[in-house]
């Protein structure tokens, strides 16, 4: 029994080997790896949007992460506004078309841009998401993002920290509503919240991801609610927008404001006491990990895991810290290792 | 007005319109439809007062002037291209680009304010020529040529800033956009700079009764010997420079040159055109018309922050806005014309 059971599994596995071999042989032939591949590889890297330095400093991980690996080519292509979804999904195929051996991308839109995960694994191209991932996410596709839920839940305590037991009122600025990013830090944040019975949100007015728009909206919220104590804008044009509005009412410092991102206006913001908070993200680190482990997938086949690539809390007090500048200039010399987990 | 339209200004019969001669018939239409657009402000005015207790504060009031000054301005500049049945889609783009190449003028050349802001006017205004040179002399279609001048000033603006904000301005730069003298905001005193100038240029010059003459009828204006190509090629370019101008009131008033500015603004400019009672066919369009429809879109937007209605609402009132004043100017026009006939 035991000698017909070994000689079944023998064959078993001859026979993976052999359709393994002709899949690898197959898909040498069609360009695409399925199995592994050897020699240069060009790997698509997609922001959502090309701008903000958000997706600059992926970018930076991105090439960081080629540049230490022999014969690995990034191709760094975004649409212009992080709203035009139909005009990523049109990208990501050309790319796919064009037969780049993986895709790392963040999409703009959960369930649209799931189609394109989709028609990538059919053409046997390995993907991997960063900051933004599809709904449902297959499992073979991992993300490389920050956990905005778990991370919009320690906005509400940074505000009640800073407003004490009176508590008070609060604005939220969201950026663009369906985006995966978006929502979930409204949902943290809204979690955050029950918390705090002290604070009330009395205002919730999207900046649509631009600085004027950030910048009338807070204006306007200023205006119903002169004695706002605090607001949370959710994303970097907004912080901008937001800061600038409240510096211009002559309430710069009197209003607590947390913020999205790290751009060198916001970290200005920080260090001249406008700006009371900062959650940051490791963009970098997305960009790195997410095109190192797409060169091990293509090379060696391993299967990657997600990963949360984790958020910094930058006040005035730590932002001179060593650590904290390299999360808030990243460059290849000095990766920014803060934030795990 | 020595236009021809006086000689068979006197038809008989009918109401008190056609009585008229036709050029004060012509001037009714539009004060007519102006009411319309004005009446529809005032609605909104008094219906905030009442809906807001912050609404008429003298804050508020010069708040939503300043913010605006961007649409206005460049609003303006779109009634002139529309009088003469054209349209320019690039004004969003290029105050964008007019935005960041002033500001990489002053952050990264350092030249001073003034220069650098006349820099962002010449930007605008090359485009402008460009556009006016393809339209008259390439034979293209407004509509084509602008749509083209869209894509060139974003892919300029993409490559010049890799997509980044420029940062960095001079404090000085902050008071086109945030200065105020008394209690005027300074991007409120360039509206009615702007507005005064160009209701002379429309009312009392060649430049303006050319512009309705090409508008009316095309035909008519080039056997009356006007010199079609130099008036059109004129038009574009003051409205590219005042989309310049805008583009450098929106960066002055972030204090940065943000490459996402923009996107969409077009629709907002043409709307308030139209709203003031612009016909795109031509030959319709006053100063004072686009004036009312800049301020009712920015009132109820200012409106729907104040109340904390949603955005999506906001879109949905504004294009319903559009519908009724264009509906609205079609029904009185009707009216006037079944008068004179």
């Amino acid at each position: 029994m035991k000698q017909r059971a070994l000689a079944i599994g023998i064959a078993l596995v001859a026979l993976g080997a052999v359709i393994a071999g002709c899949g690898a042989e197959t898909h040498k032939s069609g360009g695409s790896s399925g199995g592994t591949k050897q020699g240069a590889i060009r790997i698509a890297v997609v922001p959502k949007a090309v701008g903000f330095s958000f997706w600059e400093d992926a970018h930076k991980g991105a090439t960081c992460a080629a540049s230490k690996q022999k014969d690995v080519k990034v191709q760094w292509d975004g649409v212009s506004a992080e709203t035009d979804v139909s005009g990523q999904v049109d990208l990501l195929q050309n790319f796919l078309t064009s037969g780049v051996d993986g895709l790392v991308y963040a999409a703009t839109d959960a369930k649209t841009l799931f189609n394109v995960t989709k028609q990538a694994i059919s053409k046997k191209t390995p993907v991997v998401n960063i900051d933004s991932g599809t709904n449902p996410q297959p499992k073979e596709v991992p993300v490389y993002a920050t956990d905005n839920v778990q991370a919009a839940t320690k906005v509400p305590d940074l505000i009640a920290k800073q407003l004490g037991p009176q508590g008070g009122t609060v604005a939220f600025i969201p950026f663009q509503a369906g985006t995966v990013t978006n929502d979930q830090r409204t949902q943290g944040f809204k979690q955050g919240l029950k918390k705090h019975p002290e604070l009330k949100l009395v205002a919730t007015q999207s900046s649509q991801s631009d600085v004027n728009t950030g910048l009338r909206v807070t204006q306007d919220i200023l205006t119903a609610h002169p004695d706002l104590n605090a607001i949370f804008a959710a994303n970097e044009p907004g912080v901008i927008g937001a800061a600038q509005a409240v510096k211009q009412a002559g309430k710069a410092g009197k209003i607590t404001i947390v913020g999205w991102d790290a751009a060198s206006d916001e970290v200005k913001g920080v260090s001249d006491g406008e700006i009371t908070a900062l959650v940051v993200q490791n963009p970098f680190r997305m960009g790195y990990d997410a095109v190192t482990a797409m060169v091990k997938r293509i090379r060696k086949g391993t299967e990657p895991a997600s990963e949360d690539t984790g958020v910094t809390i930058v006040t005035k007090s730590n932002m001179n810290e060593p650590a904290v500048q390299a999360l808030l200039r990243p460059s290849c010399q000095t990766p920014p290792t803060l934030g795990s987990g | 007005m020595t236009s021809p339209a006086k000689a068979d200004g006197t038809a008989p019969g009918g109401g008190l319109a056609a009585r008229l001669p036709a050029g004060v018939r012509e001037r009714l239409t539009e004060t007519v439809s102006q009411v319309a657009a004005g009446g529809a402000l005032i609605v909104v005015f008094i219906y905030l007062s009442f809906a807001s207790p912050e609404f008429l504060t003298s804050d508020n009031l010069f708040n939503v002037g300043a913010q605006t000054a961007v649409t206005a301005i460049i609003a303006m500049g779109m009634t002139l291209v529309i009088i003469t049945a054209g349209i320019d889609l690039s004004v969003g783009a290029v105050a964008a680009l007019a935005g960041v190449i002033g500001a990489k003028a002053m952050s990264e050349l350092g030249i001073p304010v003034i220069p650098a802001i006349g820099l962002g006017v010449l930007t605008g205004a090359a485009a402008g020529v460009i556009n006016g040179v393809l339209i008259t002399w390439a034979g293209m279609a407004p509509f084509i040529a602008t749509l083209g001048m869209m894509s060139v000033a974003r892919g300029t603006l993409d490559i010049s800033t890799n997509a980044v904000a420029v940062f960095g301005l001079p404090d000085d730069f902050q008071l086109l956009g945030q200065g105020e003298i008394g209690p005027v905001p300074i991007p409120v005193i360039v509206i009615a700079v702007v507005a005064v100038i160009g209701h002379i240029v429309l009312t009392r010059t060649k430049l303006g009764r050319y512009s309705y003459a090409i508008g009316s009828n095309p035909e008519a204006a080039r056997l009356s010997g006007i010199p079609i190509r130099l008036y059109l090629t004129i038009v574009y370019t003051i409205c590219g420079a005042l989309a310049g101008l805008g583009g450098m009131i929106a960066a002055s008033r972030v204090s940065s040159g943000q490459p996402n500015f923009g996107i969409g603004l077009e629709l907002d400019v043409i709307a308030a055109a139209v709203i003031g009672g612009a016909s795109l066919f031509g030959g319709q369009g006053t100063i004072v018309g686009t004036l009312i429809g800049a301020f009712l879109i920015a009132l109820i937007r200012n409106g729907s922050v104040l109340l904390d209605i949603n955005i999506f609402v906001q879109s949905v009132v504004i294009g319903v806005v559009i519908w009724l004043a264009v509906i609205w100017d079609r029904f009185r026009r009707r009216k006037l014309q079944a008068g004179a006939a």
